[in-house]
C-alpha cells in the first residue's frame, strides 16, 4: 500500500520535471513548426478530402464486396491457381531435354556460368540430365515425364507455357514477384486485384479464399495473399482443412447465434456512430465485415466440409476427410468456386528440391510430390468440366522459378542426393480451362532448358493472361495510392493470345 | 568537284527537311499580322498598328524560307504531283502577297482587300499542304463511314486453305502497315504497293520482289533490317509489322509471289503452318466470340426491380461495364420465392445468363423461367427440375448453355428441347438419362457439345506408394 503511494508520488514528480523542461522557448519553437504543419494540412485537405476514396477506384466502402461487371465479356468467372512453393524441377515434369541426358555427369560449361548468380551452386557444377522418362501425350503431342501419369490423360485440355522466366532467385521475393507483382513486400495480391475488379457472387462467403498445404506457408508468408495497398477486405481469408476451417469461427460455448446477433447490432451501431463523425470508409468496411463474419460462422463451415462429398469424388481427387493434404484442398477449391468464390489460391509446400535429403531430390521426394498432386489435379479439371464449369473457371498450374540444369553443388561440394538448385531463367507453368486453348504450347528452351528461345513469359505476361480472361484489361484495373494509380501488372505484361480459345 | 556537288546535293535535301517545321511560321505570323491589321482599323484597337509593319516583315520572311524549302523537298519527288503543284502555286502566290502588303504597309498605301487574300491564301495552302502529308480526304475522315484506309477490317476467313494468299492474307497486311507512304496518295522512292503491276515493277531502286527468291528481295531485305538501319522499314516511327505478318510476307514471296492462287495450291512449311492455322482460327474465333451477348442493345432494366432483387442477395449484374444486358446468380439466396420469379420476369428483355443451380426450383417454376426469352445460358443444376417441367423451356429460342447437372431429366424429356437450334453445350452428368441413350441424344442434338461426364481416374499402384529410394529411371 505505502509502495503504491510513493509510486504515484514519484510519476507526478516526474511528470512536473518533464513540464519544467519545456520552457516558453520550446513552446515557440514547436509551434512554429506546428502552425507551419496546421496550414500545410489544411491546404492540401482542401484539394480534397483524405478520406474520400481515390478517384476512378470501384471501391463501395458500404459493400465492398458487392459483385461488379468486367470490363468486356470474360471467358472466366473465377480462378483457381495452384501454386507449389519451392518451385518444381520443369526438368522432370513437363520439359523434355534429351540432349541434357547426354552431358549428364560433365561439367557445365564456362559459358553458362559467366556472369551468372546462383542462390547455391558455387565453382563449376556438373550437369545433371533428366531423372524422369518422358512421353508425348494427346493429340496435341505433349511431352510429359511419367512422374505426372494423370495429368498425361488429359493432355489436350492444358496450355503450356514452356518459357516462363523471373529475375528473383530466392523464393519469397520470386513468390511475391508471382503473386504481387512485386519482388517487394507492400502490392496487393492477385487475388485481392480480382476481388477489388470483380467483387464476389456470394455475399455469404469471402471472394478470395485461400488454402495451404504441404506443411509450411510459402516462404513469403502470407504478404503473397495480402491486399498491400488496397482496402484490407479484399485480403485472402486463409482456411484450414482440419479443425475449425477459420479460428474462432464457432460461438463460444454459452453464446447462441441471438446473441450473437445482439452484439454484432450493438458494435455496428456504435461502429456507425464512429462513421458518422469522422467518415472514414474503413469504418464501413469493419461493419460489412462484422456482417459477413457473421453469415459466414455458417456458411463457411458449410462449404469446408467435403464429408458430404460422395465417395466416388473421394475416390477420383484422392481425398481423406478430416486430414489437411493438397487433394482436399483442390476439392474444397472446386466446392467454393460453385459456390461462387471468384479467386481460391492454393499453396503446397515441400518442392524445394536441392538434394540435400531423399524427400528434397528430384529422383525420390519430387516423385512423391508429383503422386500427391497429379491427381487431384486432373480430378479437379474433370469434375469442372463434368459439372459445366471448366469454361467459366481458369485454373493455373506453376511456382515461383524452376529448376538448374546443373546439379547442385552446394559450398562447391557434391550433394548426398540428385537435386538441382533455384533456376530463374527458364521453367514450365501451364492454364487450363477458362477460356483458354488446350492443347497448345508456348514458347521455347534451349536444348538443356537452360535459357529461353522464344515465348518469353514473364509473371507479368501471366498476371495480364489471368485478367484478361476475367474481363479485365491489366493496364486498366488501377488503384490510387500514395499519388499515383497503380496496376498489378506495374509498367509490364503482354496477354499471352497464343494459348487463348 | 564531285564531292561538293553530292555536299550541295544534301545540303539542298537537308533545308528540305525543315520545310514541314518552317511553314508554321508564316501561318501563325501572318495570321495574326491580318489579324492585327483588320483590328487596328477601329478606334479601340489603333494601338496595334504598329506591330503590323513588323508581323508582316517576319511573316514574308518566313513565308520566302518555305517556298524555298518547300520546293528543294518537293525535289525528293516523293509525292504525289497534282497535289504539289497546286500547294506550291497557293504558297509562292502567299508569298508574293505577303510581299505587297508588306510594301504597302511600309509605304502607307492603304489597301483592306490585301489581308483577307493572305487570309484566303494561307488556308488554301495549308489544306493542299495537310492533304499531301495526311492523304487526300483527311478532312472528311472521320466522317467517313469507312473509317481509316489503314485501319479497314480484314474480311474473315473461315477456312485459310481456301482463301486467296495475295487477296486475303498479304493485301491486308500491305494496306495497315505500307499503303500510307507507297499507296495512291504517296509514293516514296517512287514505289507503290497497292497494285501487283506495280508491286512487281518496284521502285526508284528497281524491283523489290523476286518471285520465289526471298533472299534477293528488296522488301523482305528492308524488313529484316535492324531496326536501328535507317533503310529499316516501315520506318521506326510508323506501326511495325508483327512476326506472323513478316512470315507470311516471306512465305508468300518465297512461294512464287502469285496473285491469284489460294492458300492451298502453294507450298508450305512446317514452319508456315501454324502462322497460317493462327490467322484462321483468329477469325473465326472473331466471328463467334462471346455470342453469348447479344450483339444489340437492348434498354436499361427497371433500376428498382435491380434493386430489390439485390437487396434479396442476387449477385444481379450487367455482363460488362458497358452493357444493359444482366447476369443473375442466386447462390446466396436461400429460398427463392414466387416473388423472385415475378421480378425476374420483368427483367426478361436484359437477363441473358441465370444460375439457379442448388435452389429450391422445381418444374412450376420453369414456366416463369421460360418467359426470359433472351436467356443464352442456364444452370439449373441440382434442382427438383423433372420431366414434367422441363418441356417449358423449349420457348427459350436463344439460349446455349444449359446445365441439368443432377437432375431428374431422363432422355424422353430432354427430347422435348430437340427445338432450341442454337444451343451448343449441354451437361448431363448425374442424370436419369442412361448411357445406353446418349449415343439416341447425340443424334438428335448433333451440334451440341454434350457432357455426360462420369469421368473416372485410373487405379494407379504407384499412386499409394511412397518412394524411399530413386526408382529406376
Amino acid at each position: 500500500m505505502k509502495d503504491s503511494i510513493l509510486t504515484q508520488k514519484l510519476i507526478k514528480e516526474a511528470e512536473q520535471a518533464s513540464l519544467q523542461y519545456y520552457t516558453r522557448r520550446h513552446f515557440l519553437k514547436e509551434s512554429a513548426m506546428g502552425f507551419g504543419a496546421l496550414a500545410l494540412g489544411s491546404l492540401l485537405g482542401s484539394c480534397g478530402t483524405d478520406n474520400a476514396p481515390p478517384a476512378n477506384s470501384l471501391f463501395d466502402a458500404s459493400n465492398p464486396l458487392a459483385p461488379r461487371p468486367p470490363m468486356f465479356p470474360g471467358k472466366a468467372k473465377s480462378v483457381i491457381y495452384l501454386h507449389m512453393a519451392g518451385a518444381p524441377s520443369q526438368l522432370e515434369m513437363f520439359s523434355y531435354k534429351p540432349e541434357l541426358a547426354k552431358l549428364d555427369g560433365l561439367d557445365c560449361p564456362q559459358s553458362l556460368l559467366e556472369g551468372k548468380k546462383f542462390a547455391f551452386i558455387r565453382g563449376v557444377p556438373k550437369m545433371l540430365g533428366p531423372q524422369a522418362n518422358f512421353r508425348q501425350h494427346g493429340q496435341s503431342g505433349l511431352w510429359l515425364s511419367d512422374n505426372l501419369p494423370h495429368l498425361a490423360t488429359i493432355a489436350d485440355e492444358i496450355a503450356m507455357l514452356n518459357a516462363v522466366t523471373t529475375d528473383q532467385f530466392n523464393h519469397a521475393p520470386a513468390q511475391l514477384l508471382m503473386q504481387t507483382g512485386s519482388p517487394r513486400l507492400g502490392r496487393p495480391s492477385i487475388g485481392s486485384w480480382v476481388t477489388y475488379g470483380m467483387g464476389s457472387e456470394n455475399k455469404n462467403l469471402p471472394g478470395f479464399v485461400v488454402l495451404t498445404s504441404g506443411g509450411n506457408n510459402p516462404d513469403a508468408g502470407k504478404s503473397v495473399w495480402g491486399s498491400g495497398f488496397l482496402p484490407s477486405v479484399y485480403q485472402g481469408v486463409q482456411c484450414r482443412g482440419e479443425g475449425d476451417p477459420v479460428l474462432f469461427i464457432k460461438d463460444p460455448d454459452g453464446m447462441d447465434r441471438d446473441l450473437r446477433r445482439a452484439s454484432i447490432d450493438a458494435i455496428n451501431k456504435i461502429n456507425q456512430d464512429q462513421y458518422r463523425e469522422y467518415q472514414d470508409p474503413e469504418i464501413l468496411s469493419r461493419i460489412s465485415q462484422y456482417e459477413m463474419a457473421y453469415k459466414m460462422q455458417i456458411s463457411v463451415p458449410e462449404v469446408m466440409n467435403i464429408n458430404d462429398e460422395p465417395a466416388y469424388i473421394h475416390e477420383m481427387y484422392g481425398t481423406e476427410p478430416g486430414t489437411t493434404s493438397f487433394a482436399n484442398n483442390v476439392l474444397l477449391a472446386r466446392k467454393l468456386v460453385e459456390k461462387g468464390v471468384r479467386f481460391v489460391q492454393l499453396f503446397d509446400w515441400g518442392w524445394d528440391t536441392h538434394g540435400t535429403s531423399a524427400s528434397g531430390s528430384v529422383d525420390i521426394g519430387l516423385v512423391n510430390k508429383c503422386r500427391k498432386v497429379d491427381k487431384p489435379i486432373t480430378a479437379l479439371i474433370l469434375d469442372l468440366k463434368q459439372r459445366g464449369l471448366l469454361d467459366e473457371t481458369l485454373i493455373v498450374w506453376g511456382a515461383e522459378f524452376g529448376r538448374t540444369p546443373m546439379q547442385e553443388n552446394r559450398e562447391g561440394k557434391d550433394m548426398p542426393f540428385k537435386g538441382r538448385d533455384h533456376h530463374a531463367a527458364a521453367f514450365s507453368m501451364w492454364m487450363a480451362g477458362g477460356g483458354i486453348k488446350g492443347g497448345t504450347s508456348y514458347g521455347e528452351t534451349d536444348e538443356i532448358g537452360y535459357d529461353i528461345v522464344s515465348g518469353k513469359t514473364e509473371a507479368f505476361d501471366i498476371q495480364a493472361t489471368i485478367l484478361n480472361q476475367l474481363g479485365f484489361d491489366h493496364e486498366k484495373l488501377t488503384y490510387e495510392s500514395q499519388g499515383r494509380p497503380f496496376r498489378l501488372t506495374d509498367v509490364g505484361g503482354k496477354v499471352i493470345t497464343d494459348i487463348l480459345a | 568537284m564531285n564531292i561538293l556537288a553530292v555536299l550541295l546535293f544534301s545540303f539542298t535535301d537537308f533545308i528540305g527537311t525543315f520545310h514541314p517545321l518552317l511553314v508554321h511560321l508564316p501561318i501563325g505570323i501572318l495570321l495574326l499580322a491580318a489579324l492585327f491589321q483588320l483590328l487596328s482599323q477601329r478606334e479601340k484597337f489603333q494601338g496595334l498598328a504598329p506591330a503590323v509593319s513588323i508581323a508582316l516583315f517576319f511573316g514574308m520572311v518566313s513565308a520566302i524560307a518555305s517556298c524555298i524549302s518547300g520546293y528543294l523537298l518537293s525535289d525528293s519527288g516523293d509525292y504525289d504531283e497534282a497535289l504539289i503543284f497546286k500547294h506550291q502555286w497557293f504558297g509562292i502566290a502567299l508569298a508574293l502577297t505577303s510581299i505587297a502588303a508588306w510594301l504597302s504597309e511600309r509605304y502607307k498605301v492603304q489597301n483592306k482587300l490585301l489581308p483577307w487574300l493572305i487570309v484566303f491564301l494561307i488556308f488554301m495552302t495549308g489544306h493542299y499542304g495537310g492533304s499531301i502529308t495526311h492523304g487526300s480526304g483527311y478532312l472528311t475522315k472521320a466522317f467517313s463511314s469507312s473509317g481509316k484506309l489503314t485501319e479497314q477490317k480484314r474480311k474473315p476467313i473461315p477456312d485459310v486453305q481456301q482463301a486467296v494468299a495475295y487477296q486475303d492474307i498479304i493485301k491486308p497486311i500491305l494496306m495497315s502497315k505500307c499503303y500510307k507512304c507507297h499507296g495512291p496518295d504517296k509514293q516514296k522512292g517512287k514505289l507503290r504497293l497497292d497494285i501487283p503491276d506495280l508491286i512487281l515493277k518496284g521502285g526508284k531502286g528497281g524491283q523489290v520482289i523476286v518471285a520465289g527468291n526471298t533472299d534477293e528481295s528488296e522488301l523482305i531485305k528492308r524488313i529484316l533490317l535492324s531496326k536501328d538501319n535507317e533503310d529499316h522499314m516501315p520506318p521506326v516511327e510508323q506501326p511495325q509489322l508483327t512476326k506472323a505478318e513478316m512470315e507470311l510476307i516471306h512465305w508468300w514471296i518465297g512461294s512464287g509471289a502469285d496473285f491469284d492462287k489460294k492458300v492451298n495450291a502453294l507450298a508450305q512449311s512446317d514452319k508456315i503452318k501454324p502462322v497460317l492455322i493462327a490467322l484462321q482460327s483468329e477469325e473465326v474465333k472473331e466471328a463467334v466470340k462471346f455470342s453469348d451477348i447479344p450483339e444489340n442493345e437492348v434498354v436499361a432494366a427497371d433500376s428498382k426491380i435491380i434493386k430489390e432483387l439485390l437487396n434479396r442477395g442476387v449477385a444481379l449484374i450487367p455482363v460488362t461495364k458497358n452493357s444493359n444486358y444482366l447476369s443473375a446468380n442466386f447462390v446466396a439466396v436461400d429460398t427463392i420465392s414466387v416473388q423472385d420469379l415475378k421480378l425476374l420476369e420483368q427483367l426478361n428483355q436484359q437477363l441473358i445468363w441465370l444460375k439457379l443451380g442448388d435452389s429450391n426450383i422445381g418444374d412450376k417454376d420453369l414456366r416463369s423461367i421460360a418467359k426470359l426469352n433472351s436467356l443464352t445460358r442456364l444452370s439449373i443444376e441440382r434442382t427438383a427440375v423433372t420431366d414434367k417441367g422441363i418441356g417449358e423451356l423449349r420457348n427459350l429460342s436463344q439460349l446455349q448453355y444449359l446445365n441439368l447437372l443432377g437432375t431428374k431429366i431422363s432422355a424422353e424429356g430432354l427430347m422435348q428441347l430437340k427445338g432450341l437450334n442454337k444451343l451448343s453445350q449441354l451437361f448431363l452428368y448425374k442424370t436419369t438419362i442412361s448411357p445406353a441413350n446418349f449415343a439416341e441424344i447425340k443424334k438428335v442434338f448433333p451440334k451440341v457439345q454434350i457432357d455426360t461426364g462420369g469421368y473416372k481416374l485410373q487405379f494407379l499402384e504407384s499412386d499409394t506408394v511412397e518412394l524411399k529410394t530413386a526408382g529406376k529411371k
